[in-house]
C-alpha cells in the first residue's frame, strides 16, 4: 500500500487522541526550509514501526520533530493527546538520536548518573541497566576510552533507565557488531510488546526481522505506512542452491552460489520445486532473494 | 552507592549533598576534565609570572600581574567551551533538549562553568603571589590590591562571560561548527579583546581610571545581558543540533 495520508485500518486508532502518537499535517525543517512536508499518521498499537528511507529523505528530521526538538512550521505532534511542546508529552517518550549523545569527560557510571538526573531515574535503575546492557565492566572507564560499539551500548542503556510509552530510536544498532546488534534487537522486540517503538535503520533485513509496520519516507513525505507483511515487492525472486551442477539450471540467472528465478509470488514456489525435481535437480536450499523493503528505496 | 534521584526535577539544579552531580555540577566537572591542559597551563603561567615578579621586585613589581591576569583566565576557561562544542557535535545538547532542558539553561550552565574555571586560575595565581610576599614577610602593595580588586578580578569574570556568551552565539549562527569557527577557536580572540581595549582606553581616554573601568565593565555586562536576553531567538533549538 502506498499512502500519503494515514490509513486508520493499518494502525487502528482509538476513539480519542488520549493514547499513542499522532502526527497531523506535519511540515518542518531547518532555518525555514521544509524538509518534511504534510506528514500524517496515527500510532496506538504497541509494536516496532520501522522508519525507512534513503539518505536525506527526512528520517532524522521526522524523529527530531516527534521528539519536540524541531518546531512544526505547520501541523502538530501529539503524544497522549498533548502537544509535544508540553513537558507532559515529552515525559512520555524516549529519544535516542543517531549520535551517541554521551557526555565526554565522565566515566560510564557518571554518564548514566547524568542521564538519570535528566530523566528522573534512580540509582537502582542505573544498576539494572549496567547489567541489562552488560556494561558493568565498563562502569569505571572514561567515555573517551570506549570503542564506538561500547559507546553505543552506553547510549542505548539510557533509554532503559525509565519506562516510557513511546521510544524513538534513530539507528540504534549502527556501529554494533552483529552479536550485540542482535541482543539489542531482542531487547527492543521485548520492549515493543507493551510500548510503541519507532526504529530507523538502513539495514533492510534487520528492519524486516524486527518491524511489524513500516513507515517509508521519501523526499520529505510519508509514502508508505503499512504492515510489513502486506508489502509485496515489485518482483519476487527466489534463489536455488543445488547439490551439484545441472543442465536444468542453465536458464537461471546466476548470483554467487544461487540460481535465480523470478516468480509471480510465494504461491508459485511449490510448482518451481516440482519442476526442479522433475528435471533431476537436487535442491540443497531455496530462499527468497529480494526483500520487499528494498523496493521502498527505488 | 549514589543516592536515589527520584525527587530531583530536571528543571531544578540543586543536587542533594552526597548525591549525583547536578547538570551544572556535571558541566563544571567536565569542563575541568576536558580543558585541564588549558587550565593547568594558564594557571601555571600566571603563577610563574606572578611569583617571578614578586621575587624580583616585591609588591611593586607584582602589581604588573593583574594587567596580564584576564589573558590567563580566558585561556584557562576554554574547557567550558570545549564541553559546549563537544556536546553539540556529539548530540548531547540534542538529547537534553528532547528531555525538556531549554537552550537558555544549557547556555547558562556553560557560562557558569566558565566562571568557575576563572575562579580556579584567579585563586591559584593571586594566592601564589600573596603567599610569596607573605613568605618573604612583605605585604601586598596598595597598587597591587587596587589593580586586583579594581581591574583584574572583575575584568576576568566579565571578559570570560562575554567571550563564552559571544562564542556560543557565534557558533550557533554559523554553519561550520568545528575548528576556528567553534567557540573554542573564537574564545581566545573574543576574550582578550575587552581587557586589551580597556588598557588602551586607560592610556588614551583623559578620564579617571575608575570611570574608564566602570564604563568598560558596563559595556561588557550590557553585551552579555543583551545576548542572554536574546538567547531564545538566537539559540533556536535547531541551532544546537548535531549534523543530520
Amino acid at each position: 500500500m502506498t499512502a500519503s495520508a494515514p490509513d486508520p485500518s493499518v494502525a487502528p486508532a482509538r476513539p480519542d487522541d488520549a493514547a499513542g502518537l499522532r502526527c497531523r499535517g506535519l511540515t518542518t525543517g531547518y532555518r525555514g526550509t521544509p524538509v518534511l512536508r504534510d506528514v500524517s499518521f496515527a500510532i496506538d498499537e504497541p509494536a516496532v514501526y520501522v522508519v525507512l528511507g534513503p539518505n536525506g529523505a527526512g528520517k532524522t528530521t521526522l524523529f527530531r520533530a516527534l521528539a519536540g526538538i524541531l518546531r512544526p512550521y505547520a501541523g502538530e505532534v501529539l503524544v497522549g493527546g498533548t502537544s509535544i511542546e508540553h513537558q507532559g508529552a515529552r515525559d512520555r517518550l524516549h529519544y535516542l538520536s543517531h549520535m551517541d549523545g554521551i557526555p565526554d569527560g565522565l566515566r560510564v557510571r557518571e554518564a548514566l548518573e547524568f542521564y538519570a538526573r535528566v530523566e528522573r531515574a534512580d540509582a537502582a535503575d542505573i544498576e539494572r541497566v549496567l547489567d541489562l546492557l552488560e556494561i558493568r565492566g565498563l562502569a569505571g572507564q572514561f567515555i573517551s576510552q570506549l570503542s564506538a560499539g561500547q559507546r553505543k551500548r552506553v547510549s542505548i542503556a539510557r533509554v532503559f533507565l525509565r519506562e516510557r510509552a513511546i521510544y524513538l530510536l534513530d539507528e540504534p544498532t549502527a556501529n554494533l557488531d552483529p552479536k550485540v546488534a542482535r541482543e539489542i534487537r531482542t531487547l527492543i522486540l521485548e520492549l515493543s510488546r507493551e510500548k510503541i517503538v519507532l526504529y530507523s535503520s538502513h539495514n533492510l533485513y534487520e528492519a524486516r526481522e524486527i518491524g511489524r509496520y513500516v513507515l517509508a519516507v521519501k523526499e520529505g513525505r510519508l509514502t508508505v505506512f503499512d504492515r510489513i507483511e502486506n508489502l509485496r515487492g515489485a518482483r519476487y525472486v527466489v534463489g536455488v542452491r543445488a547439490l551439484e551442477p545441472s543442465a536444468a539450471l542453465a536458464g537461471f540467472r546466476r548470483e554467487g552460489a544461487y540460481y535465480l528465478r523470478e516468480l509471480g509470488g510465494p504461491e508459485e514456489v511449490p510448482a518451481l520445486l516440482r519442476e526442479l525435481e522433475a528435471a533431476g535437480v537436487r535442491v540443497r536450499e531455496l530462499r527468497e532473494m529480494n526483500n520487499p523493503l528494498e523496493d521502498l528505496f527505488a | 552507592m549514589p543516592r536515589g534521584y527520584g525527587a530531583a526535577s530536571h528543571m531544578e539544579d540543586d543536587a542533594p549533598a552526597g548525591g549525583p552531580l547536578s547538570l551544572l555540577g556535571a558541566t563544571v566537572r567536565r569542563s575541568i576534565v576536558m580543558g585541564r591542559t588549558y587550565l593547568i597551563l594558564a594557571t601555571a603561567l600566571a603563577v610563574l609570572i606572578g611569583s617571578t615578579l614578586s621575587l624580583a621586585g616585591g609588591g611593586t613589581a607584582a602589581a604588573v600581574l593583574p594587567l596580564f591576569l584576564p589573558v590567563f583566565t580566558v585561556q584557562g576557561s576554554l574547557g567550558a567551551m570545549m564541553v559546549f562544542s563537544n556536546d553539540r557535535t556529539k548530540g548531547v545538547l540534542e538529547y537534553l533538549m528532547a528531555y525538556g532542558v531549554p537552550p537558555r539553561r544549557i547556555f547558562g550552565n556553560a557560562i557558569v562553568a566558565s566562571l568557575a574555571l576563572v575562579s580556579i586560575v584567579l585563586a591559584a595565581s593571586v594566592g601564589a603571589v600573596l603567599g610569596e610576599l607573605a613568605f618573604r614577610g612583605r605585604g601586598p602593595s596598595l597598587t597591587l590590591i587596587r589593580l586586583l580588586l579594581g581591574y583584574a578580578i572583575p575584568m576576568s569574570y566579565a571578559t570570560v562571560a562575554f567571550a563564552a556568551t559571544a562564542g556560543m552565539v557565534w557558533a550557533s549562527l554559523s554553519s561550520p561548527r568545528t575548528g576556528i569557527n567553534s567557540p573554542v577557536g573564537l574564545l581566545p580572540i573574543l576574550g582578550i579583546a575587552p581587557p586589551l581595549a580597556t588598557l588602551v582606553a586607560f592610556a588614551a581616554v583623559p578620564a579617571d581610571a575608575g570611570y574608564v573601568l566602570a564604563g568598560a565593565l558596563g559595556l561588557i555586562g550590557a553585551g552579555v545581558l543583551a545576548m542572554i536576553a536574546g538567547v531564545d531567538r538566537l539559540m533556536a533549538r535547531e541551532r544546537l543540533l548535531s549534523p543530520a
